[in-house]
Parts: structure tokens; sequence; C-alpha cells
């Protein structure tokens, strides 16, 4: 019985940090329909420059998010503005053309972040990234319990900012019909911009509060964008609400494999799951609810 | 007509000779290779460049080509060799399973569906250790000592094959494979079953990817999971050599794989030796550059738009009066 | 001016085609390949830089029979595909007369495949699986012991000291865990312990703890972990989390003998065991040396694998001063008689099990005492006691 009770502990947790991960991807899938390759390297950078400054300044962390996410929406933002936006008009065979050129853009931030830092393992280490919180037998891993909070925090944030500001609307409405967006007035470009920004900087939180429990090294963005993927589309495309689902359901389902079928096959789970999903459920979890 | 044969003809003349011209085995080593991308680009276009259907997992033909000759050798004492015949048959039947599953799937969602497949692929190989021997790969003695007979064979495979899918798309399952690219629906309308053809072209493409795979395992003689069923090495770099080349063109993929692999080469070896070491570790890194300069500039690929390139270079600016305005 | 720029471009391709190999002086040139970038690039470096180190003495001592021995490194980034062409350019374009190194095992089994095939005596100093040399390649030998033998100081230390009655097994599902922990689980067998769980992962897992919790359930005496660092620190910085508490935590190598190790376990590194091949105050001629002036040159620590790399050098030069020609058969027999004592230990080819030219050494047993690595067992060359059993409580406080 404790087994299954830590087991579907780490699973919620860890859910956490994936949804914050699944949530960027969420929205930029959303409103622009791009898929983003590029996903786990915006994060990996935001985790670089965490380390940074932890390193030089000996700045925490969870201050490092208040630099790290401004600084991720605004490459974000550059990437859009720069190299995605402009595909857009060029008439070319494959309407593919942006999830390539996110490709091309995820192994330059790779290999320029590995340039600078080479390829071994770097990490950070404070006081708190060890420590848990205990209930009977059961560890509560304390970094993963605040970024599952935070992750909470910033979703309804999101939620709130799309629903009821007049620039997320703006984006909703994007998303719903871009050409019926554009004749109420609404640049459409601008808009893009701000999505794609917005979700760098979300998968930048992600990656901030990783670093504690995790380790850092150039090529650790891709299985996270895989993962994003599974969260984005469990979830449902551009569903807030849904990426914390799905990175909920994610993690357990990730953990209950690794415990009961074998810690090898988790990813494998994770991947079968994304399967299903695209084939019969492809509105993800959002259409079995109303939000 | 007769006279625009000839620099193609030339071309492979060139080809085939290079190898009795160039005795090092280490250039010889890097034609094989790109011959063999030639293959595997030119199966993923005849999928996604001429039908339309961009898949994200071809690793899962090659690693299964490669993984059949391998099993051959291991499991059943036979030569790898069968697996050329045999890699091609069941990387088809996979792709007919595959297809069955994700062509309901569109666009986008079919890439997902193929990146997800490709993975669980990968991770199944690794974990089912009695079978495939998992990370520890599967590794064989050459046959050949001189790397001529793995040249010709590299260079017939690739003849083969892009003659096969010139044939093809020439043939009225060419145009069906369009229609379905263009606008499946309206195709649907018009009475071409998307899903028959959709099959038909990714069995053909499954088929010489296949068989390119069961190639790698005879003449590279090691694989392991990681290698041959990687999203990265193989699936995104099939793409990459057909977008480079120019998807949806006949000659398109096999331009882009000796781009692909001789700029490659180039970089990491630091220009065979001649530059400082910095430049080898910043192969990767030009890779990407060169991929974000193509599709921004370029989409269409060196012979997509070979017109536009045309333009830039030649210093006769009255050309792009009369252009249309690319 | 573009058709200049178009037409220079395609002549320095042309050059760069044509043009052999720039060497200047008469040297002799052994090719060494190494994973010095990618995610091994830590270990490339040091024994890169080992090799180096070994190799200045080399030649300052007057080279091979007044010859200079050049040592031309390539980079297998860690992939097996790379190290075969890494092995047939060396081969092949810059003509080296024997090949050395070898750090992953997959890496080392496909440059071996080569060197057999293309009649290169290949002299591995690291890769481990024991399929390396257990092919019958006359051509391939090996200086550090298989991954079987891992465990072998740890075994005295067992059956004396401990006298476990159950174990845990976990390992990485790379080529180097999956046959360590099969060894391992045949050393079990052979000392009557019961191995309660045997689990592989891939490795970069950010959650352990649905393995450990399985572990923890089962209660046994011993956890036997074979990983590289980052998942090394993970796992035991989370099995301390879950207060997984055995007897004893060992590690079988690589990630646990590392400095990394200590400082991303922190407190969670503490005590535990690790097998080792080696340690700077074995009674081996020169270790001592080789270690503090590594220290001094780099400013870090080296450890077992640094000590084979400049051993592996050694060994080179020794069976090119004794080879009665630079012919591949010349130099595969002298590599064969090859009777030398070197920093990591003697030298020495010989048949055991199912493995052919490959050296015999013992292993030994280190433990992480307050922070320092410390050789615990065989007592005799001990370089601290051991601390068992483990209280673990306090440790963690």
């Amino acid at each position: 019985m404790e087994v299954l009770i830590q087991t579907l502990v780490s699973g919620l947790l860890i859910g956490g940090i994936y949804a914050l991960i699944g949530i960027g991807m969420s929205l930029i899938m959303g409103v622009m329909k791009i898929i983003n390759l590029a996903h786990g390297q915006l994060m990996m950078v935001a985790m670089y420059i965490t380390y940074v400054l932890f390193e030089a300044l000996g700045l925490d962390p969870y201050f490092s998010l208040f630099i790290a996410m401004p600084c991720l929406f605004v490459l974000g933002a550059v990437i859009q503005k720069f190299l995605l936006n402009p595909l857009l008009k060029v008439d070319s065979i494959l309407p593919e053309n942006q999830v390539l050129m996110t490709v091309g853009v995820g192994m330059v931030l790779t290999e320029v972040i590995r340039f600078i830092f080479h390829s071994d393992y770097k990490s950070v280490k404070t006081s708190y990234s060890s420590s848990a919180i205990y209930m009977g037998e059961i560890s509560f891993n304390v970094p993963m319990v605040a970024a599952f909070g935070l992750a909470l925090v910033l979703t309804a944030a999101l939620f709130f900012f799309l629903l009821k500001t007049d620039l997320g609307k703006s984006v909703r409405a994007t998303a719903q019909n871009t050409d019926a967006a554009l004749l109420m007035g609404i640049n459409a470009q601008w808009i893009t911009v701000l999505t794609y920004g917005l979700g760098s900087a979300l998968v930048a939180a992600a990656g901030t509060l990783l670093l504690p429990i995790y380790y850092l090294f150039p090529d650790i963005g891709g299985p996270f964008t895989l993962k994003a993927f599974v969260i984005t589309m469990l979830g449902g495309m551009g569903s807030t609400v849904g990426a914390i689902l799905g990175g909920i359901v994610l993690g357990i389902a990730e953990s209950l494999g690794a415990t009961y079928i074998s810690m090898m096959l988790k990813d494998a789970v994770a991947m079968v799951i994304f399967l299903l999903v695209l084939i019969f459920l492809p509105g993800g979890l959002k259409t079995l609810t109303k939000v | 007509m007769k006279s625009s044969l000839w620099p193609f003809l030339i071309v492979l003349a060139l080809i085939a000779l290079f190898p009795v011209a160039v005795t090092s085995e280490y250039y010889r080593h890097i034609f094989i290779i790109s011959l063999m991308w030639v293959v595997i680009g030119s199966s993923w276009n005849l999928l996604a460049g001429y039908t339309g259907q961009v898949s994200f997992g071809h690793a899962i033909f090659f690693g299964t080509g490669a993984y059949t000759a391998g099993l051959c050798m291991t499991k059943l004492g036979i030569s790898a060799w069968w697996g050329m015949l045999l890699g091609g048959p069941i990387s088809l039947l996979v792709g007919l399973v595959i297809g069955w599953i994700c062509f309901r799937l569109r666009g986008p969602y079919f890439a997902l569906a193929t990146i997800a497949i490709g993975e669980i692929f990968r991770l199944v190989t690794t974990d089912w250790r009695s079978l495939t021997e998992g990370m520890e790969g599967i590794l064989i003695i050459q046959t050949f000592r001189s790397k001529l007979p793995y040249y010709y064979l590299a260079f017939g495979l690739a003849i083969l094959c892009t003659f096969g899918i010139y044939r093809v798309m020439k043939s009225k399952w060419g145009y069906y494979f369009v229609a379905i690219r263009e606008d499946q629906d309206v195709a649907e309308h018009i009475g071409i079953s998307a899903f028959r053809y959709k099959s038909l072209s990714l069995m053909i493409s499954s088929f010489f990817t296949g068989t390119a795979g069961a190639f790698y395992m005879n003449y590279m003689a090691f694989i392991d999971p990681h290698v041959v069923f990687s999203l990265h090495d193989i699936s995104i770099m099939a793409i990459l050599v057909a977008i480079i080349g120019g998807v949806g063109t006949m000659w398109g993929p096999a331009v882009g794989a000796f781009i692909m692999v001789w700029l490659q080469e180039t970089f990491r070896s630091a220009f065979f030796g001649l530059m400082p070491r910095w430049v080898s570790e910043a192969h990767v890194l030009v890779f990407g550059l060169l991929v974000i300069f193509v599709i921004r500039y370029l989409a269409n690929g060196i012979i997509g738009d070979w017109p536009k390139i045309k333009r830039l270079w030649s210093k006769d600016r009255e050309l792009s009066y009369s252009s249309s305005g690319n | 001016m573009k058709k200049t720029l178009g037409l220079l471009a395609c002549l320095a391709a042309i050059v760069g085609l044509l043009a052999p190999g720039v060497s200047a002086q008469e040297t002799i040139k052994v090719g060494i390949i190494l994973p010095l970038t990618g995610a091994q690039a830590a270990f490339g470096e040091i024994e890169k830089n080992s090799f180096e180190m070994a190799l200045e003495e080399i030649n300052a001592a007057g080279g091979i029979k007044g010859k200079k021995l050049e040592l031309i490194f390539e980079d297998d980034t860690g992939k097996p595909e790379v190290a075969r062409s890494a092995a047939e350019k060396l081969i092949n374009k810059d003509k080296v007369v024997m090949l050395g190194g070898g750090y992953g095992s997959s890496e080392t089994f496909a440059i071996a495949g080569v060197a057999q095939q293309s009649r290169m005596p290949f002299l591995v100093n690291t890769g481990s699986a024991d399929k390396i040399t257990e092919q019958k390649w006359d051509y391939v030998f090996r200086l550090n012991p298989p991954a079987s033998d891992y465990p072998g100081g740890l075994e005295s230390f067992l059956t004396e000291v401990v006298k476990p009655k159950t174990a845990a097994i976990l390992y990485e599902d790379s080529n180097f865990g999956t046959s360590s922990s099969q060894s391992f689980e045949e050393t079990c067998e052979r000392l009557g312990i019961k191995v309660l769980v045997k689990e592989g992962y891939s490795k970069g897992g950010v959650d352990f703890k649905p393995l450990l919790v399985k572990v923890k359930q089962a209660n046994p005496d011993l956890i036997y972990m074979i990983s590289y660092v980052m998942d090394a620190a993970l796992l035991m910085n989370q099995s301390m989390e879950l207060r997984l508490m055995p007897k004893l935590f060992v590690g079988g190598g690589a990630g646990f003998t590392m400095p990394e190790f200590q400082k991303n376990a922190g407190k969670a590194a503490n005590m535990v065991f690790s097998a080792t091949l080696w340690y700077q105050t074995l009674p081996y001629p020169g270790a001592k040396e080789y270690f503090d002036k590594y220290v001094n040159k780099h400013g870090k620590e080296t450890e077992y694998h640094g000590a084979e790399a400049h051993a592996a050098a050694v060994v080179i030069a020794d069976t090119l001063k004794r080879a009665k020609s630079l012919s591949p058969d010349d130099l595969r027999q002298a590599l064969s008689e090859t009777d030398v004592k070197t920093v990591f230990g003697p030298v020495k080819f010989t048949a055991y099990e199912k493995m052919t030219n490959q050296n015999k050494l013992p292993t030994y047993l280190v433990q992480w005492i307050d922070g320092k690595l410390e050789l615990v067992w065989p007592k005799d060359v001990a370089s601290k006691p051991y601390v068992f059993p483990i209280d673990w409580e306090k440790i963690w406080k």
C-alpha cells in the first residue's frame, strides 16, 4: 500500500512540473497551430540562465524566475517575429515548414549553449534540493511541492489573462479564427509574437523550477519536448486547465508504469498514451469538460 | 529532350567512376553514406513531398530493416545479407500497419503520431533484450574488406529507388498522390481512395527505407536501438535532406543527401584537417543555421528554388523584372 | 565577384580532397578514440589529459628509438557509428600504426570490429563489456578489467565482513550497465545472496522514486547500483529522501567514483561504497606521482579512467619499442608479449574464462568518507579503515 501511495505522490508532484512544461506548448499550438519542436531547448536556455545567475551571483532559482521568464519571453518573441512569422507568407509545398524551422532553431540554441558551456553536466545545489516533508512514511519533496504550487499559480494567472483581459481575449480570438480576428481589428501578427513569447516564458519557469532537483546539459531539451506534446494533446490544445490535468495524468501514468511495469518502459507508456489520445480522443481531455 | 539527359548521365557516370579514381576508403565511405541518404530522403519525399503525409518517424522503417538483417545473423544464424531481401518487405508490412493506425490523422497530428511510434519502437527494442540484445547492439563482421562492393551496392540501391519513384510519379499513382497532397477531401470526392493511395505511397517509401536499413547493418556492421531508431539522426535527418534539396522534386532529395552528408563531414573533420579543432565542434551548429537559412529563404529547397538561386547569383538584373516577384 | 567566390569555394574543396595529411618530421602515429564531446566528455577529457601527460614523458625520454611518438585524437562523440568512422579515418587517412582509447562499451565494440577486420592492433583501455574480448579477435587487446571483474574486490568484503543475505541491483540500460548487472547477478548466485529486485532504467530520468520505493519494500541488505554520475547522484539523493536504509549501498564504478558524484549528492554520497579499478595509494610504480602531477597540472583530481589512459600510452610506447617492425603482425606479436608495470598496475595479456588478450587485475573497494573517496578494502592497501555497519539516521541528519 505504501508503494502505491508513494508512487501516486511522486507522479502527482512531477505532474506539476510537466504541466508547466506543457502549458506553454498548449498555448502555442492552440493559437498558432505550430508544432514547436524547440520547446525543450527554450527550457534548456532558461535553465542555463538560472545556472549562471546561481554560480555568478548566488541567486536562488526562485528569484531567477523573475529574470529567466522575461528573458525567454523576449527570445521567444524574437524567434516568432523574425523566423516564424515570415514563413506564413511563403508559398511552399508543405505547410510543415514552421515545424522544421523550429527544429533548426532548437539545434542552433543547443549548439550555441554547447559551445559556451560544453557538454558536461552542470547542476545547482541549493540547501533545500533534497529536503522533504514527511507524512508518515510518505515523502513529499519540497522543491517539487513548490514547483507544483507555482504551476497552479501560473496556470490560474494564465487562465485569468485569457478569459478576463482584452489582450487575452484577442489571443483566444486569433486561436479560434485568425481571419475573423483580423477583420475585428486584431493585429494577428503581434498576437502570435506575444503568444510564442508567453509560451517560452512559461516553459522557462518550468526549467528554473526543475533545476534544483535535476541537472543540466545541452541536450536536455528533447525528451521534455516530447512530454510537452503528450500533455498538450492529452489536455487539449489551448486549454489551461487541460494542461494541468494532462501533466498530472502523465506524471501519474509514468510513475505507475515505472513501479508496476518497468522503469525502462516508462517513456514508452507516455508514448502509448499519446498515441491513444491522438487516435481516440483528438480534442483531449478538454472535450470531456467544458473549459 | 535528349540534350537535357546528358548532364544527368554525366553525373551518374562520375559517381560510378568515383571509387575507381579515388581509392581512399575514407572518401568512399562518405559517398556510400551519401548514397544511402539518397534512398532514405527520396523515400521520405515520396510519402511527404508528393503525397503530403509528413512523417517524423522514418527511423521506424530504417531500424526495422536494420534489425531484420541483424536478427538474421543472431537469431537465424544466416548471413545478414538476407536482410537486404527481407528488410524491405518487412518494413513494408510495418508501414501497412502504421498507415492503418495513423492515416485517419491529418497533417500535424499524423506527424506527431509518427514521432510517438518511432519512440515506442526505440524503447521497446532497447528493453526487449532477449530478442534484440538491447543496448549491447548487434555486431557482425563485414563480408568485404574493401569498400568497393558496398559502394556499388549503395549506388545500385540509389538508382533503383530513384528510378522506381520516378516511374511511380509518372504513372497514374503519381497523379493520385499529388491530388491527395493538394486537397485530400476533393480527391476523395472525385473517387480517389485516400486511404488506399496513402498506404501505397507509404509502402513504397517504407520498402526502400527498410532496405537502406538492412544495407546499413551489413555495411556499418554495428547497430543498436539508439543508432537506428534515432528521432534526430534518422527521422529528422531524412526530412532535412529532402527539405534542403527540395521537397516534391525528383532530384531534390538526392542533391540534399550529398549536401548534408558532405557538409556535416567537412565541418566535423574541420575541413579535413585543414582548420583548427573548434570548427569541428561547430558542425551541428552550421547544420542548424543552414536549416534555418534554407527554410527562411529557400523554402522549396535548392532544386525547388533553383530559379531563385540562379537569379541571385547572376549579375543580370534584367531577369528580376520579369520574375513573378518571388 | 560572386562567380569568383564560388570558384574559390570549389577550389578549396578540391584542395581539401586531394591534400595529403600535413606532417612535418618523422613521427610514429597512433590513433586514440575518445568521447571528447558529448555526455561523456568529462571522462574523455581526463583520459586525453593523461595520455598527453604520458606522451610528454615518453618523448622526453627519447621517444621510440629516437623517433617521436604522435597521438592523433579523434572524437567519437559517444556514438558507436561515429567511433567506427573515426577508426576508419585513422586507419585509412592518417595511416596510424595502432589504435588506442575506447571509452564507451558500444563505441569500443564498434572500433574493435573495424580494427580486427583491418588487421590494426587495438589496445582498449576503458570499454569494459565482457563481449569485447570474448570474440577471439587476435588484434584486440584490453588492459583494463572487464565489467564482470569490477565487483571482485567487493566479493571478499561481502563474504568476510558484511555477509548480506539479499540484494537489489539497479542498472542503467546501457551496454556497460546491462552487462555489469548480469555479472553481479551471477556473483550473487555464487555467494548465496538472493537477488530480490533487478531493474534497469533509462538514463536521464528525473524521478527514481517509483523504482526506489519498490526496493524499499523488498528491504534488501545490499543495494548495488551501476550508473553514470548524474543518475548516481539522483539515486542517492532520492534514496535519502525516501529513507531507504539497506546495510550498505555499493556503486559499480563509473559514476560513483567521480568527484562530481560527491558534489551533486552531497550528504547523500557519504558512506557509499563503490567498486573501483584503481586508487592513487596502491603500490604501483608511479601511481602517486601520476596523481599528484595531474592535480598540479589540471587543478582537479584524476581517477581510474585517467590511470588507464596513462598506462595505455606506456604500453603502446613499450610495444612500439620492442616490435621488430611497424607491420601489423609484428606489432600484434609485440603487444601480445607485453609484460610491463604501469601506474594502473602490471600489464600482461592472458586468456581466462571466455576472454583472450585480456589483462587480469584485482579490483578494489572505495568508500566516500566525509567528502573524500578512500580506499577501504583489501585492508592491507587501505588508505582509511572502512565504516561498517552504517547508522544512516546519524549520517543523514
